[in-house]
């Protein structure tokens, strides 16, 4: 069974637990973490798959001719992965910036 | 995956957050079993003169599932590297 698509879970799970989820935590900040952790990886996995699924339009020829992705397809996947990463981390800049006013006293 | 991400973390908890990523794990095969059924389907099922696929269907349907799948396991890769690059990047801001 071809679980590759899930080892985003794997490597969010890593990147969390390097955030600092700790042995030390009261109950309620270990729960509150713990859910955090979860966002974030759902968050994760929800990228790579959105991404998958971007690129997959963007760059594939769907008449489907062939199993295999050829050089064209290859540096386009790469290229696309890249725009993709560099738009998430735009929007998130924005998003950031206005919750910022949005929660400015006044 | 590696267990000893999970070292720093009392059992309990290891446990817990072991059978979280399970859970996603398992959610995400299932989702995206689906979504690749959808997509060759809309991508290679356009006539339905007949009950059963033709062969030129049936192997468009194995051509785009061996496709995604190989596209996919490149996009894994690539998102893996952006995301490494990300973290030291981050770890580099945070050491100032």
């Amino acid at each position: 069974k071809d679980r590759r698509p899930s080892s985003e879970t794997e490597r969010t799970e890593e990147a969390t637990m390097n955030a600092g989820a700790n042995a030390n935590m009261s109950p309620a900040e270990k729960a509150k973490a713990f859910d955090m952790a979860q966002h974030e990886m759902e968050y994760r996995v929800d990228l790579f798959n959105r991404m998958t699924s971007s690129c997959f339009a963007k760059c594939m020829d769907t008449r489907y001719k062939e199993g295999d992705l050829n050089v064209g397809e290859n540096s386009c996947v790469d290229r696309c992965a890249a725009k993709y990463w560099q738009v998430t981390g735009i929007v998130g800049q924005m998003l950031g910036g206005m919750q910022q006013q949005q929660q400015a006293p006044r | 995956m590696d267990p000893s991400q999970l070292e720093g973390l009392p059992e309990e908890d290891k446990q817990k957050m072991l059978s979280m990523i399970e859970n996603m794990q398992t959610k995400d095969s299932l989702r995206m079993y689906n979504s690749l059924v959808e997509k060759c389907f809309k991508d290679c099922v356009d006539s339905f003169r007949r009950k059963n696929l033709d062969s030129n269907e049936e192997r468009c349907v194995t051509k785009c599932c061996e496709k995604f799948l190989k596209h996919s396991a490149r996009v894994s890769v690539r998102f893996a590297e952006l995301n490494a690059g990300a973290e030291a990047l981050m770890q580099q801001q945070q050491k100032r």
